[in-house]
């Protein structure tokens, strides 16, 4: 058996367990709020259907569970399954309408003008001087443009994998930049390629990193990229040991973005945690519900 | 022939490589004495050779051009080097600097070569205003606001230490010892007092609505009142109600 077909094989072990525990509630529930007359002619039915079978023990458990469910939880769960469902309805069309917009922005984050004009610089330069090296810039900046510019993002770029490349296509400019000033780490096992994940978070972190951390210390530093998978969460890391945070600056745009976006993508099961390692720097992480493949 | 000396200074060293080659072209008389990959090498090896020239790159690690250049402009000519900077570059057509747009055209350098030439004559100007106005100006325009208030928050988890935005942050609740932090996904302890944050914090980003709890405003979702007749406050993302104390209550009349 091939790798991905495991893979597969686990997603939707994990899935069928979320789908049985789903119908159990949904049960509870419709027990809950359903009249006491239905419910008297379901168990009639089922003292009917076992009879016919000539094993009345399910029954004897249909209706004892039942019973119990009705008489315990009744009242409140269907006055709290009420208030719930007005909520929802309310709410499902706010986030909707809030995650279109989070995506929009994200989407159309630009390309920094600073970033293209330095590096078009640069180009210039280098056909002068080593056009190899010239000719290696260009092609990481077309790729950088491929999957940054909006208008030219293909779809089905929201896989780590993906997002690695751009990445890595950004950081190899910075570093013909930067030179010495920049080294850069990727601790990313080969695996996880395949992970969804969503676009232009990981892009944000590394361009924050050299922004704000890397390009103002004189001497320059690493940035590490790390990803792995905790349990049942993807943890992606980007770490440097650049100037640190300043305290009383604005954690900026791109931040509260990724923020949002997590939060309407994946609710509670998705967070951003930035650190201050001892020895200095700053490191942001992305922890997301882990998942082998996009779905078909 | 008379000998010319200037500097440069760009954090790039294929730049600085590229504006040196360009001006050995099209002005062979100047001896570049000096290269600095930024503001504060700039300055130094700037009082050591006593160039008469400084080209400086705007954006640099450390110390930047126009700081640079307000250490230096009464020792030596400026002129200021950038790829891109919209705004400095307006002010510059307007005021008596002279700039380069990188990548350097021979000709366009050739233009300054000719007006520095004639300006060695003189005393160099006095550009402080100009330099002044200039700073000011990329500076609004900016990568850095004014550091005022406390936007992050810092929180010992286990053995690292979390930096929490305060865009994060739902409400402050403390007790004798410590300070709940509470975000939409986490809770965590500070030692820092409600005091201490109130007098840090921006006070329209933090409202006091009690003697124990500071709450961000714009995670306010609603304010109801309960049977006591008590103002409770909810906020989004988290099920703990809040309650305003009577000397904080003006702050929701009429809501």
């Amino acid at each position: 058996m091939q790798a991905s077909q495991i893979n597969r094989a686990v997603d939707f072990m994990r899935e069928a367990f979320t789908e049985l525990s789903k119908l159990w509630w949904a049960f509870f529930d419709w027990v809950a709020v359903v009249d006491w007359r239905k419910l008297a002619i379901t168990w009639l039915l089922s003292w009917v259907f076992s009879a016919m079978m000539n094993t009345p023990e399910p029954a004897v458990w249909y209706f004892l569970l039942s019973f119990g469910i009705k008489v315990l939880a009744g009242g409140k769960r269907r006055a709290e399954l009420m208030a719930k469902d007005a909520n929802l309805k309310a709410e499902v069309a706010t986030l909707e309408r809030r995650l279109t917009e989070a995506q929009m922005a994200a989407l159309q984050a630009q390309v920094e003008p600073h970033f293209l004009f330095n590096t078009l610089a640069l180009i210039g330069r280098l056909i002068e001087t080593d056009p190899p090296e010239a000719a290696k810039v260009h092609a990481h900046l077309i790729a950088y443009l491929r999957s940054s510019l909006p208008q030219m993002r293909a779809a089905g770029g929201a896989t780590l994998g993906k997002q690695l490349e751009l990445s890595r296509a950004y950081l190899a400019i910075m570093q013909a930049r930067m030179k010495e000033r920049l080294m850069v780490r990727f601790e990313v096992p080969d695996f996880l390629g395949s992970s969804p994940f969503p676009p232009m978070m990981l892009q944000t972190l590394i361009e924050n990193s050299i922004k704000h951390g890397l390009e103002p210390k004189i001497a320059g530093g690493t940035i590490t990229v790390r990803a792995r998978v905790d349990g049942a969460i993807l943890v992606v890391d980007v770490c440097d040991d650049g100037v640190g945070i300043d305290l009383h600056a604005d954690d900026g745009v791109g931040l509260a973005n990724i923020r949002e976006r997590l939060q309407l993508l994946y609710g509670k099961d998705a967070e951003l945690v930035i650190e201050a390692p001892p020895g200095g720097g700053a490191c942001a992480s992305v922890r997301i519900p882990y998942k082998m493949m996009e779905e078909a | 022939m008379m000998r010319v000396s200037a500097l440069i200074a760009d954090d790039e060293a294929a730049m600085r490589e590229q504006l040196h080659a360009r001006l050995l072209e099209v002005w062979p008389e100047l001896d570049v004495v000096a290269m600095a990959s930024n503001g504060v090498e700039a300055v130094e090896l700037a009082t050591r050779h006593r160039p008469q020239i400084a080209f400086l790159d705007i954006r640099m690690p450390g110390m930047g051009g126009i700081e640079a250049a307000r250490q230096l402009f009464n020792r030596c000519h400026i002129v200021f080097a950038t790829a891109y900077d919209q705004y400095a570059v307006d002010a510059f057509e307007h005021g008596a600097i002279d700039y380069l747009l990188k990548p350097v055209s021979a000709e366009r350098l050739a233009t300054t070569c000719e007006r520095l030439r004639r300006r060695l004559q003189q005393a160099p100007q006095d550009i402080g205003t100009q330099l002044a106005q200039l700073g000011s100006l990329l500076q609004q325009q900016g990568t850095t606001p004014k550091p005022t208030y406390l936007r992050w928050i810092q929180a010992q988890v286990g053995g690292s230490l979390r930096m929490v935005s305060t865009r994060e942050i739902l409400f402050f609740q403390s007790d004798e010892k410590y300070t709940r932090v509470q975000t939409a996904t986490a809770e965590l302890l500070i030692r820092k007092t409600l005091k201490e944050l109130a007098d840090e914090l921006d006070p329209d980003e933090f409202w006091r609505i009690h003697r124990s709890t500071l709450v961000r405003v714009d995670a306010i979702a609603e304010v109801s009142r309960d049977i006591r007749g008590r103002q409770m406050l909810r906020v989004r993302n988290h099920p703990q109600e809040l309650e305003v104390s009577r000397n904080h209550s003006h702050l929701f009349q009429q809501m």
